[in-house]
């Protein structure tokens, strides 16, 4: 692979993460964040495809295969038929106003690019070189958690901050060992699992699936 | 040197029986069946305190052991040093005075305990408890120390709430007992952190060795006297015990109030005498103030306390004040170099505790005999008890003497030698001096009246006259264990004062003091200020003049036979009834009166008249309450603030999850710009 053709793919990849992360902010409907989140699973998969065979290691299609079956397939399949279930298809519990979100994420993808010049030093290669795309990542999908109501918008956040900590994780250090990255996604995917189950739960028990009404513990 | 090879073999060898009778009361405590698990527990808590009392003593006589160490295991950077006890003369005396006041409350305990205090959580408890606190004098450096005081507090906490889930009150207790154990015990690892940083070990021997002096000395000081005193129950830290002692089981209440109050006193004794000798006067004000205050506070409080255990609880207050007292005029005295009176002072510290500890053994064994054949503690609702329960009526009978300081217990002894420090203090040469020592004498003048009061109130309310109520007329007298218990203490009051001689001596070797001997055979002597105690010569003097009177009295009343009165005048009636006795409320009315501020008392007396006429009364109603000043104008508002602040963290803490995970976003951006920046 050519170097220029590497960052040519470097550029596309993680550009798509951070498209799909802003539209994300952007809109409310919940069956477009899902779509949106297979998106960021096939760009995630592509991004471990670049980076592996340009290290030249046999195992990237191994992770990113795995990457693209459970990012991009199990969990929004899992996530929908949760919310095809409860017939939830809008965010309708959300915190602040469309344009306070948009603003707040352009203040966290500048404040990643500001952050990421004295973590990575003096690396110039064109993998470190998209790592604040990374760093936004993890960012607007705590940004999400914080300013969303809805338990399924909560996963989609905080699936979009795991992706963050995966392309992050591939950009800096080519990669983690398989077990590892195997033991990590197969977490995350427990997680989706459940909180498909549960979300189902808290609308047959509340009749709405909005967290911030979820206040046992006060007292 | 045979003599001393087997003291020093005794030193170790009981202290090393103490641990082992320890384990062996917890394990007979967990297996035992609960038929016998009293009896099973509670001997070797009985044999460990007798241990303590003689290995105690032949530290006290100046055998002095190798020191037992333990060496600990734990994963720490720093390596810890072994555990180490070995008790010097003043700690002896300490451990002694703690076995004997922990083998009288456990022989009782074993006819006692019944329900949860019968429990293995309770004799475990209990077994912990004592072990440990028979252990904190022995300590011979800072962890050491500690950890015995752990053990004592964290036993004791156990034990007092073992009746949490029958009555309210103890829950209240134990909240107000646990904070302030652990208040006491922070002060105590902040005061010995500076004292360890200081001289640069945790050692006795070092600390003493490298005589800190200046700021760090004096924050040291204050620091550990916060905590000792709070142990030891003294003004304005005195507030848990009024709440602990009633609502504990009888035999723990001896316990705590006898023995364990006293490791505060060790504890004072220990750093003035030993660890910090040489301090700036204002030390020594600090403690007659604190003591003075408390023996003040303590004996008006208790003077007018309706509720025996709790009457028994401010008397310990004030008794430790008397200590602490002492102790504060010892270490004035020895500034100012009136050594020989400043030695009869701390003497007389001494004699108090010891005498305290019998005194009040007997007493709060007395009441735990009392509650068990009535339910009651209300002297109000007892009376008459002298009939019905003489083993009780006597003993409890010589330890209010004692109490009252009358010839002849310990406490007269002990209050004699206080006395005799304070008039024989040179007042002329020092401003100071002049100042508080008359002041000193008046407040102590003044507690012993009162204390005096307090207990005529005590035991004649409760043990004279008619029974008030059915359960006091029901009463039955207690079982065996309990009243070899109480007979034993009984004979301590009265033998310590009719023999202290001996033991004034042994005390005086304690805080090395000279000038104090025996003299004939068990008086006491008091060669510096030149004042002779002999209480079998008095009492042989006594009798010597009273048996010739009543005789006489006798021979001229057979002469005169005496003519039946039928019934002496009864306010124009039979009708004498229980209702018509004084009480104990009104027997303290007076004083109520007097004292109504510092006392917050608060009387309403509701009258229902007649409906046909205002002028004639139909049922006439008296409340009379009183309260703790310093819990209602120090602790309370300071509860408030507290609970003030906690609402103000709970707008913070509201159980939103999107807040939570704002706090920690809000954590991550800041750690970010932190580093971008």
């Amino acid at each position: 692979m050519s170097n220029d053709l590497y960052q040519q793919l470097i550029a596309t990849t993680t550009g798509l993460l951070l498209l799909a992360a802003v539209l994300q902010i952007w809109g409310r409907s919940i069956v477009r964040a899902i779509g949106l989140l297979v998106v960021q699973g096939i760009a995630l998969a592509g991004l471990v495809l670049t980076v592996g065979l340009h290290a030249g290691e046999g195992s990237a299609f191994l992770v990113a295969g795995l990457l693209l079956v459970v990012k991009a397939v199990v969990m929004p399949w899992a996530m929908l038929r949760s919310a095809r279930m409860i017939g939830v298809t809008r965010e309708h519990s959300a915190r602040v106003k469309p344009a306070v979100e948009l603003i707040g994420a352009a203040g966290l993808t500048l404040l990643a690019y500001a952050v990421s010049g004295p973590i990575l030093g003096n690396r110039t290669d064109p993998a470190s070189q998209a790592v604040p795309v990374g760093v936004s990542l993890v960012l607007l999908g705590f940004w999400q958690l914080l300013v969303r109501g809805s338990a399924i918008t909560q996963l989609v956040g905080f699936l979009m901050l795991d992706n963050g900590i995966a392309a992050i994780s591939f950009l800096t250090s080519g990669g983690l060992p398989l077990v590892v990255e195997l033991g990590a996604t197969l977490d995350v995917l427990l997680v989706v699992l459940i909180l498909g189950v549960l979300v189902v739960r808290l609308q047959a028990e509340q009749g709405h699936i909005d967290i911030s009404e979820l206040r046992e513990l006060h007292d | 040197m045979t003599v001393l090879e087997s003291a020093i073999n005794l030193v170790d060898a009981g202290l090393l029986a103490q641990l082992l009778l320890g384990a062996l009361a917890i394990l007979a405590a967990v297996v035992a069946p609960s038929r016998l698990r009293s009896l099973l527990a509670g001997a070797p808590i009985v044999c460990a305190g007798i241990a303590a009392a003689a290995t105690g003593t032949a530290a006290l006589l100046g055998g002095v052991g190798t020191g037992l160490r333990i060496p600990v295991a734990l994963p720490l950077t720093v390596p810890l040093e072994p555990l180490l006890l070995a008790p010097d003369q003043l700690g002896g005396l300490f451990m002694a005075l703690a076995g004997v006041v922990v083998a009288l409350a456990a022989l009782f305990g074993i006819g006692y305990a019944h329900g949860p205090a019968a429990s293995r959580t309770g004799w475990t408890a209990f077994a912990v408890f004592a072990v440990g606190m028979q252990l904190v004098p022995a300590a011979a450096d800072a962890v050491t120390f500690l950890l015995a005081w752990e053990l004592m507090a964290g036993g004791s906490t156990v034990l007092l709430l073992a009746d949490h889930a029958t009555r309210e009150p103890v829950r209240r207790a134990t909240i107000w007992y646990a904070v302030m154990t652990h208040l006491s015990f922070l002060f105590l690892l902040a005061g010995f952190g500076v004292l360890t940083a200081a001289a640069g070990g945790t050692s006795w021997a070092t600390m003493a060795a490298a005589s800190v002096a200046g700021p760090a000395a004096s924050l040291a000081f204050v620091l550990l006297i916060a905590g000792f005193a709070t142990k030891a129950g003294l003004v304005p830290v005195h507030v848990w015990l009024p709440q602990a002692h009633p609502e504990a089981p009888s035999h723990m209440s001896a316990a705590m109030s006898a023995a364990m109050v006293k490791m505060g006193v060790y504890g004072i004794l220990l750093l003035i005498l030993r660890l910090l000798p040489d301090g700036p006067r204002w030390w020594s004000i600090v403690l007659i103030a604190l003591g003075a205050g408390s023996a003040l506070y303590g004996i008006l409080q208790a003077s007018v306390q309706a509720d025996l255990k709790k009457l028994l609880a401010y008397s310990t207050t004030e008794n430790i004040g008397l200590i602490t007292t002492a102790i504060g005029v010892g270490l004035l005295l020895r500034d100012a170099g009136q050594n020989g009176v400043a030695d009869v002072a701390l003497v007389a510290a001494l004699l108090l505790a010891v005498s305290h500890a019998a005194f009040k053994s007997v007493l709060f064994l007395g009441a735990g005999s009392v509650l068990h054949a009535t339910g009651e503690r209300d002297l109000d609702l007892l009376g008459g008890l002298a009939a019905r329960m003489p083993w009780t009526s006597v003993t409890f009978g010589i330890g209010a003497l004692g109490a009252a300081a009358l010839p002849v217990t310990s406490g007269f002894v002990a209050e004699w030698a206080l006395l005799q420090s304070l008039i024989h203090v040179d007042a002329r040469a020092d401003r100071l001096i002049a100042i508080v020592i008359p002041i000193t004498m008046g407040v102590v003048a003044l507690t012993v009246g009162l204390g005096l009061l307090t207990f005529v109130k005590a035991y004649g309310i409760g043990f004279l006259a008619r029974p008030r109520t059915q359960a006091a007329a029901e009463a039955h007298e207690a079982g065996p264990a309990m009243r070899v218990a109480m007979v034993l203490g009984a004979v301590l009051v009265v033998g310590l004062g009719l023999v202290p001689g001996p033991l004034a001596q042994a005390l005086a070797g304690a805080v090395s003091a000279g000038g104090v001997s025996t003299t004939g055979g068990a008086g006491l002597l008091l060669s510096t200020v030149d004042v002779v105690l002999n209480p079998v010569a008095l009492t042989l003097l006594t009798l010597g003049i009273l048996i010739p009177l009543v005789a006489m009295n006798a021979v001229l009343a057979r002469r005169h036979p005496r003519r039946d009165v039928d019934l002496a005048w009864g306010c124009g009636g039979e009708r004498i009834s229980p209702r018509m006795e004084y009480n104990a409320t009104s027997y303290s009315e007076p004083l109520v009166r007097v004292f109504r501020s510092s006392l917050q008392a608060s009387q309403l007396v509701d009258v229902v008249r007649h409906d046909q006429s205002p002028l004639l009364v139909e049922q006439m109603t008296f409340t009379q309450a009183t309260g703790d000043v310093i819990e209602d104008r120090l602790y309370l508002p300071a509860t408030r603030w507290a609970g003030r602040l906690g609402d103000l963290a709970r707008t913070v803490q509201n159980g939103s999850i999107h807040r939570y995970v704002g706090f920690s976003f809000a954590a991550l951006v800041l750690v970010l710009v932190l580093v971008a920046l």
